[in-house]
C-alpha cells in the first residue's frame, strides 16, 4: 500500500507492507533520529510528533499516519545550520549522555512548550514521561527544557557552571549554605586549594559529541545502509535446563530468503568465556558458540540470517529440535546442595573449579588464615546474612552488531560493544579466522553499563557473514536484552564482624554465594571486587574472604556498573548499621571511627586481584590510601540532607499523616579507578595544517562524555580549546589499543596516556617554536591560546609551527604517541544520604531525596561527572526499590518488558543533590580519580538503614518491595 | 508485533462491521497493545480513526457521552469530566503512548491493574456496544466479565454519571508505576456509594466491601498484600469523599 505523510513540512507519498511500523518507515526515509528501544514502544526511543502530539513510532502502523503530519528532530535545525533553542538547551544544561533518544527527548519538550511557553516543572515531567533515560536520572534533562522555555521566551540565559561552595570539615557551623534557590541540575563544587589552576580541565566543557547527537545525526550502530542485508535472528531455549536431542534445520533452510542456519551441528566446538576481558581471560571457559546443552530459559539454540527480520523468525519457529529436559536449578545455595542439577556435565570445559558440585570459581583470600580465633577473642560479634537480586543493566539501545566483508574481504563489525579490542582477539579463534583479518568499530553506543563488556553476539554475526558473503544484522529485542544478555549477580553475603569496647573493628569475615548463571564469564573477577569492596572501606587487622561462584540455570550474570561492588556495598553498609544500633553509637560516628584516611594500608587489594592471591606481603609494598576527601564529602552530604532532622519528633512522625515514618539513611562508599597493572590505554596525538589536533583512542565512550573528558586532557596540555581536538576512537584498524571501557578506568588510564601522549607531541611543537622563534631553551616555550609563547613574550601560532613542520623545514609530522598502565588503583570516597517516607499500612517506601557527595579527585568535568552521579544514583534506586529479574518455577522470565520490570521515569524520581569534593590525586591526570561506577554503590543501604531509621525494621534483602517492607512492618508489629 | 495482512480505514460505521466481518479481521484502535504484542496469527486491522467516534459532550442530568476512540490524553485534559477521572487517565500510560492509546482500547484490554478502569466503574460506566444490527448499551462492570468482544462488535461510546464525587487511592513501587492494588470511590448526589478495586481479580470489579475479593498472587504482590492493600485503600478512598 502506498502512504502519504507530511513528513518534516514535505508531502511524501511511501509504499509500505500493511504491518509496517512507522518506526520502519520514518528509518527506510533516513530519519535515524527515531530509534529502537523496545517492541512495545515503552523506551520512548522512537518517539515523533504525530500532528504535533507525541505517539511511539514503534507502536504505530505506517499505515495509521496516513493522512497526517509527522515531525522528526532532524525538522528543527539543518545540516551545518544553527540548533533550535531545545537542541541548543539540552547540549548546554548537559542533558546528553548517550544521545539515544535525544531525538525523542528534544520532539517531547517541542509538544510541551508550543502549548505551553512556561510549564511547571510536574508538567515538564509528565512531557518526559514516555522518554525513558537509564544514564541521566532525568536531573539536566528537566533544567534543559526549562532553560529552553526561557530561551524560547526570550530571556537571558545563566551559563550553566557549578556552584562553588565553601569546605565544611573543620569550619564549624560558619560555612555559608548552599543558596536555596541552585538549581538541582549543576553540582555543588568543594574546591581544594591543592589544585592548581588551569584553563579547559575542571571547566564545563560542551561534549565533544554532542552536536551530532542533539540533531539526530546517524550515529549509532544500526544507522547505517548496506546493499543485501540480511536480517539474523537466534532461536532461544524455552527450557532452563535440556539437552538438544536433535535438531533438523531442513524446513528452515528450505524456506525461500534464508540464508544460513547455524547450530551445534555445523559450527566448530571452540571452548571460551564471553566476558571482555584482557588476554587471557580468566577461567572458566564453560562457552561455545552453540551448543548440544541449553542451560537457561533464552540460551542460543540457533541463529537464521534471512532477507528479512520476519523471514528469520519464521525460519527460527520452522528449525525442530527435541529437547529432553532436565532438572533445574535456580537459587545459588541450592545449587550448592547435594544432588543438585550438575549444569556443566561436559568434559570439554576448562577451568571449572568444580563441575560436579556447580562451582564455577573459588575465591579465598585474606589478611590472616584463622579468622574464627580472632572473631573468639573480639569483645562483640556480629553476624548477619544479606540476600541481593538479580537485576539487568537495561541500556536503552538494546546489543546490535553488523558485520560484512570489506574490499579485502576481512570481516568488519559495527558494533554496540564497550570492549572492541577484547572483541577483536575473543573472536578470532571461535571463527578461525587471524585477528589481522577482523576490525572491530564501536560507534556511538547508547548506553552499556557493563552489559556490553562482554563478546556476547559478534560471534553469531560473524559466523553468519563468514557463512553467506553477506552483510547482516542483528539486534535483540527488549526481552532478549533482559534475559539473554547480561546481569548482575545475585549474592548470598554473610558478614561475621568482631568489635572491640571502643567501637573499632577487629575481625571482618566475609562469606559470599554468588548466583553466576549457567556460564562463568565474568564470575571470578566480579566477586572478586565484592570481596576488595566488601573489605577494603575500614580499617581492620584480622579480614577473610572466602566466596563460591555457583551456576544455576539463571540468566547469566556478567558486568554491570559497579561490577560486584553495589552488592558489597548493601551487605557492608546495612551491617555497619545493625551493629552501631546494637551498640548505641551514631551510625556515622561509627563509621568514623573506623573508616581508612590518607595514609592507611589498603591490606585486602593484592589478596584479591585479578592476576592472583598473595598471603604474605610486607607492609610497606601495600598500597595505600594517598587522596581522601570522605570527612568533606560527609559533612557536606549531612547538612545537604538536613541530618538533624532525625531527631524531630514530628518530622519522624508527621501529626497530620498517621501511616507515614521518616528517616534518614547514611551509606559510606569507597570504589577504585581501574585494575592495576591490568587496565591500559593508549593514545595518538597529531598536528594538522591548521594548528588543530586529532586525537585517537582506544577508549570506549559509552555516553559517559569520555570523549570530551580526554578531548579536555588534551586541550589542557596543548593549549587549544576543546573545539581544536578531533576525537575518533574505538576503532580497531585506526586506533591505538584500549582495554575498554569499565572498572571506572578510562579517565584515570586513558586520561593518562592522552597526557602522556599530548605531552610528547607539545615537547616536538615546543622544540620548532623555539627554532622558529630563536630561542635556545626548548624549555622555555609555553602553549597557550592557539600559540607557542616564549618566556620574552614573543609568540608563533600553532598553525605556523603545523606548516612549518609539514611544509617548510626539516619537515616532520608533530605527533605523539603514548600508553599508560597503572600500579595504583586510587579510590573515590563518597557519602550517600537517603531521606524516605514509609507508609506503615502499605509497605510503600518514597524516596524524598537523594545527596551524594563524592570526592573523585578532580573533576575533570564537573557538568559530566555529575551526570554519572545523578544516573549512576537512579540506577542505584531501582535495584534499591523495584528491579528484580523474576521467574516461574520453570525458570521463564516472568517481567521481561520495561513495565513489568520498571525503569524510573521522569515524572518518578526523587529531587537529588550532588557535591563533587575536590582532591588532589597524584597518580592522576590533572588529579582525576573515577566518578563512572561509585554513584551505584550506596543508595540501596542508604535506603534501607533509612527504613530502619524510620520503622526500626531491619529488612536485609532487595528490592524493597511494598510487599517486602509491608511484611517486615507486619512481623515487627509496627501500626499506625 | 502483530502480523499485519491488511490495513483498512473505513469511512463510516456500515463499512467498518462489513470489514470486521472478513477472517482475521480486528479492530485496530490507537494501536499501543494491539501493535506491540505479536498476534496468533495474521490478522486484518480495520481502523476506526476516520469515523470521528473521539467526542466529549455532556448530556442532561450530569451525564457525560465519550466517544470511544478519544485517546486518554484527551481524556486527561478534557474538563467536562471528573478530576480523578482525568487524573486516572494521566496516570494509565506516559505520554509517548496516552495520544495515541483509545478509551475504547482500555476496556476492551481490560488491564486487571488498571485504575481508569475502577474510576469508570465508580462513575457508573456504560459501554455502546455496537455490531452489524444493533447497538447495546451495556454496564461496563457487565462487559468486564463477558469479554472479550464477540467478532464484529465495536465499542462506539461509552456514557458516565459525573455527578457526585469520586476519589481514588493507590499503592505501588513507585509513585508513577502502575498500582498494585487501587481503590476508587464515589459519593453520588443521592449520597449513594460506589468502591471499585483494581489488582485484585481478572478485571478491574465494584465492589461493596473490600473483603469480598479473592486477589490473584503475582510477583509484585501477593494475594494477602493485595487484600490487605484492598482494606487499607478503600477507607483511604471513601475518607477521602466529602
Amino acid at each position: 500500500m502506498i502512504v502519504t505523510v507530511t513528513l518534516n513540512g514535505r508531502p511524501r507519498s511511501v509504499a509500505c507492507a500493511p504491518g509496517e511500523t512507522l518506526l520502519s518507515l520514518l528509518r527506510r526515509q533516513g530519519c535515524f533520529s527515531v530509534r529502537f528501544g523496545s517492541e512495545t514502544g515503552e523506551t520512548g526511543a522512537a518517539a515523533v510528533l504525530l500532528d504535533g502530539r507525541l505517539v511511539s513510532a514503534e507502536v504505530l502502523l505506517a499505515a495509521q499516519a496516513d493522512g497526517h503530519e509527522v515531525t522528526t528532530v532532524e525538522s528543527l535545525s539543518d545540516p551545518g545550520g544553527e540548533l533550535h533553542p531545545i537542541q541548543r538547551a539540552l547540549v548546554e544544561a548537559g542533558a546528553l549522555q548517550s544521545g539515544y533518544s535525544a531525538g525523542a527527548t528534544a520532539l517531547a519538550a517541542k509538544a510541551l512548550l508550543d502549548r505551553d511557553p512556561d510549564p511547571s516543572d510536574a508538567e515538564i515531567r509528565d512531557a518526559l514521561s514516555g522518554v525513558l533515560d537509564r544514564e541521566t536520572g532525568y536531573v539536566k534533562v528537566v533544567e534543559a527544557v526549562r532553560r529552553a522555555a526561557a530561551a524560547l521566551r526570550g530571556e537571558e540565559l545563566q551559563p550553566v557552571e557549578p556552584i562553588v561552595v565553601a569546605r565544611l570539615a573543620g569550619a564549624g557551623d560558619d560555612a555559608a549554605p548552599v543558596p536555596p534557590d541552585a538549581p538541582a541540575a549543576v553540582p555543588r563544587l568543594v574546591p581544594s586549594a591543592d589544585v592548581p589552576e588551569t584553563a579547559v580541565v575542571g571547566k564545563p566543557a560542551l561534549k565533544v559529541d554532542a552536536l551530532r547527537l542533539v540533531k539526530g545525526n546517524p550515529v549509532f550502530t544500526d544507522d547505517v545502509e548496506l546493499r543485501g542485508l540480511l536480517h539474523a535472528k537466534v532461536l532461544r531455549s524455552p527450557h532452563a535446563h535440556a539437552r538438544i536431542v536433535a535438531i533438523d534445520d531442513a524446513k528452515a533452510r528450505a524456506l525461500p530468503g534464508v540464508h544460513a542456519v547455524l547450530h551445534h551441528g555445523n559450527t566448530p566446538r571452540v571452548k571460551y568465556a564471553s566476558g571482555g576481558q584482557s588476554w587471557p581471560n580468566p577461567h572458566p571457559w564453560d562457552q561455545v558458540c552453540f551448543d548440544d546443552k541449553v542451560r537457561h530459559v533464552g540460551d542460543r539454540v540457533a541463529a537464521v540470517a534471512a532477507d528479512t527480520v520476519e523471514l528469520a523468525e519464521e525460519a527460527c519457529r520452522l528449525i525442530e529440535v527435541a529437547y529432553e529436559v532436565l532438572p533445574a536449578v535456580f537459587d545459588e545455595n541450592d545449587a550448592l546442595a547435594k544432588g543438585a542439577p550438575v549444569i556443566h556435565d561436559e568434559p570439554d570445559s576448562i577451568g571449572i573449579v568444580d563441575a560436579g558440585r556447580n562451582v564455577a570459581a573459588h575465591i579465598e583470600g585474606g589478611t590472616v588464615t584463622d579468622i574464627d580465633a580472632v572473631l573468639a577473642g573480639a569483645g562483640h560479634v556480629f553476624e548477619q546474612t544479606y540476600r541481593v537480586q538479580q537485576v539487568q543493566a537495561c541500556p536503552i539501545e538494546p546489543h546490535v552488531t553488523i558485520g560484512w566483508l570489506d574490499e579485502d574481504e576481512r570481516l568488519v563489525l559495527r558494533s554496540s560493544t564497550q570492549v572492541p579490542f577484547h572483541v577483536r582477539r575473543m573472536l578470532s579463534p571461535l571463527l578461525g579466522i587471524p585477528a589481522k583479518r577482523i576490525r572491530v568499530i564501536k560507534p556511538r553506543i547508547g548506553g552499556g553499563f557493563g552489559a556490553k563488556q562482554e563478546m556476547l553476539i559478534e560471534d553469531i554475526v560473524g559466523h553468519l557473514v563468514l557463512a553467506t558473503g553477506r552483510p547482516v544484522r542483528l539486534e535483540l529485542t527488549r526481552e532478549e536484552e533482559l534475559v539473554s544478555s547480561r546481569t548482575r549477580h545475585a549474592q548470598t553475603l554473610t558478614f561475621r564482624t568482631g568489635v572491640d569496647h571502643d567501637g573499632r573493628l577487629v575481625a571482618q569475615d566475609l562469606r559470599v554465594v554468588a548466583n553466576t548463571g549457567p556460564y562463568g564469564t565474568h564470575g571470578f573477577t566480579v566477586q572478586s571486587v565484592t570481596g576488595l569492596r566488601g573489605l577494603s572501606a575500614y580499617n581492620c587487622a584480622a579480614k577473610r574472604y572466602t566466596c563460591d561462584v555457583v551456576y544455576s540455570n539463571r540468566p547469566v550474570a556478567g558486568a554491570f556498573r559497579g561490577y560486584g561492588a553495589p552488592q558489597a556495598h548493601f551487605a557492608l553498609e546495612s551491617h555497619m548499621d545493625d551493629i552501631a544500633r546494637a551498640l548505641d553509637l551514631d551510625p556515622v560516628e561509627f563509621r568514623r571511627r573506623n573508616w581508612v584516611r590518607a595514609g592507611d594500608p589498603l591490606d585486602i587489594a593484592p589478596r584479591l586481584g585479578e592476576r592472583g592471591a598473595v598471603e604474605e606481603i610486607a607492609p610497606e609494598d601495600l598500597p595505600h590510601v594517598v587522596s581522601c576527601g570522605t570527612e568533606e564529602c560527609v559533612a557536606q552530604a549531612l547538612r545537604a540532607i538536613g541530618w538533624s532532622r532525625r531527631g524531630d519528633p514530628d518530622w519522624r512522625r508527621p501529626p497530620d499523616r498517621p501511616s507515614v515514618r521518616r528517616g534518614i539513611g547514611f551509606a559510606f562508599c569507597m570504589h577504585g579507578t581501574g585494575i592495576p597493572l591490568v587496565d591500559m590505554g593508549s593514545s595518538s596525538i597529531k598536528l594538522n595544517d591548521d594548528g588543530s589536533f586529532n586525537l585517537l583512542v582506544g577508549a570506549t565512550d559509552l555516553g559517559t562524555g569520555a570523549d570530551t573528558v580526554l578531548a579536555q586532557i588534551a586541550a589542557e596540555v596543548l593549549g587549544v580549546g576543546v573545539d581544536d581536538i578531533l576525537v575518533y576512537a574505538a576503532d580497531t584498524d585506526l586506533t591505538p589499543f584500549d582495554t575498554g571501557a569499565y572498572a571506572s578506568s578510562t579517565t584515570y588510564i586513558s586520561g593518562s596516556a592522552v597526557k602522556k601522549a599530548a605531552e610528547a607531541a607539545r615537547a616536538r611543537i615546543a622544540a620548532r617554536a623555539a627554532r622558529l622563534l630563536d630561542v635556545e631553551d626548548a624549555g622555555e616555550i609555553h602553549l597557550r591560546g592557539r600559540r607557542a609563547w616564549a618566556a620574552d613574550g614573543r609568540s608563533v601560532s600553532l598553525e605556523d609551527v603545523a606548516l612549518n613542520s609539514l611544509h617548510t623545514e626539516d619537515q616532520e609530522q608533530i605527533i605523539g604517541t603514548a600508553s599508560h598502565v597503572s600500579g595504583d588503583s586510587p579510590s573515590p570516597f563518597a557519602a550517600q544520604l537517603a531521606a524516605v517516607e514509609v507508609d506503615v499500612e502499605t509497605g510503600e517506601v518514597t524516596v524524598e531525596k537523594l545527596v551524594m557527595a563524592v570526592d573523585c579527585g578532580v573533576a575533570i568535568n564537573p557538568i559530566t561527572a555529575s551526570g554519572q552521579v545523578e544516573g549512576g544514583m537512579m540506577q542505584a534506586l531501582g535495584y534499591a526499590l523495584t528491579e528484580e529479574i523474576v521467574l516461574d518455577d520453570a525458570g521463564r522470565p516472568l517481567n521481561a518488558r520495561i513495565g513489568p520490570y520498571w525503569i524510573y521515569r521522569a515524572d518518578d524520581v526523587p529531587p537529588t543533590e550532588v557535591f563533587l569534593v575536590e582532591t588532589l590525586e597524584p597518580t592522576g591526570p590533572f588529579g582525576a580519580k573515577a566518578v563512572g561506577e561509585i554513584p551505584i554503590d550506596g543508595v540501596a543501604p542508604a535506603v534501607r538503614n533509612a527504613i530502619l531509621d524510620a520503622t526500626g525494621v531491619a529488612i536485609d534483602a532487595i528490592p524493597l518491595t511494598p510487599e517486602r517492607v509491608w511484611r517486615a512492618l507486619q512481623v515487627a508489629a509496627v501500626h499506625t | 508485533m502483530a502480523t499485519v495482512s491488511r490495513y483498512s480505514r473505513p469511512a463510516s460505521l456500515a463499512e467498518a462491521f462489513a470489514l470486521l466481518d472478513r477472517p482475521g479481521a480486528v479492530v485496530l484502535g490507537g494501536g499501543t497493545t494491539l501493535n506491540a504484542v505479536a498476534s496468533a496469527g495474521p490478522i486484518e486491522v480495520v481502523d476506526l480513526q476516520a469515523l470521528g467516534l473521539d467526542r466529549i459532550e455532556p448530556l442532561d442530568g450530569g451525564a457525560v457521552r465519550i466517544g470511544a476512540r478519544a485517546t486518554l490524553q484527551r481524556l486527561a485534559e478534557a474538563e467536562g469530566l471528573p478530576a480523578a477521572l482525568r487524573e486516572a487517565a494521566r496516570r494509565e500510560l506516559p505520554n509517548t503512548l496516552r495520544a495515541q492509546a483509545t478509551l475504547a482500547g482500555t476496556i476492551v484490554t481490560a488491564d486487571p491493574e488498571s485504575e481508569l478502569l475502577a474510576v469508570l466503574l465508580v462513575h457508573d460506566a456504560a459501554v455502546a456496544v455496537s455490531g452489524a444490527a444493533r447497538t447495546e448499551v451495556v454496564p461496563l462492570a457487565e462487559l468486564l466479565a463477558a469479554l472479550p468482544l464477540s467478532p464484529g462488535r465495536v465499542v462506539t461510546a461509552v456514557t458516565i454519571d459525573a455527578t457526585g464525587a469520586s476519589a481514588v487511592a493507590r499503592a505501588g513501587r513507585t509513585r508513577a508505576d502502575r498500582p498494585i492494588v487501587a481503590a476508587a470511590a464515589r459519593v453520588g448526589p443521592d449520597g449513594a456509594r460506589r468502591l471499585a478495586l483494581s489488582g485484585v481479580a481478572a478485571t478491574p470489579v465494584l465492589v461493596e466491601e473490600p473483603d469480598e475479593v479473592d486477589p490473584p498472587s503475582d510477583f509484585r504482590g501477593s494475594g494477602a498484600y493485595r487484600r490487605a492493600l484492598a482494606e487499607v485503600l478503600a477507607s483511604r478512598a471513601q475518607e477521602a469523599l466529602p
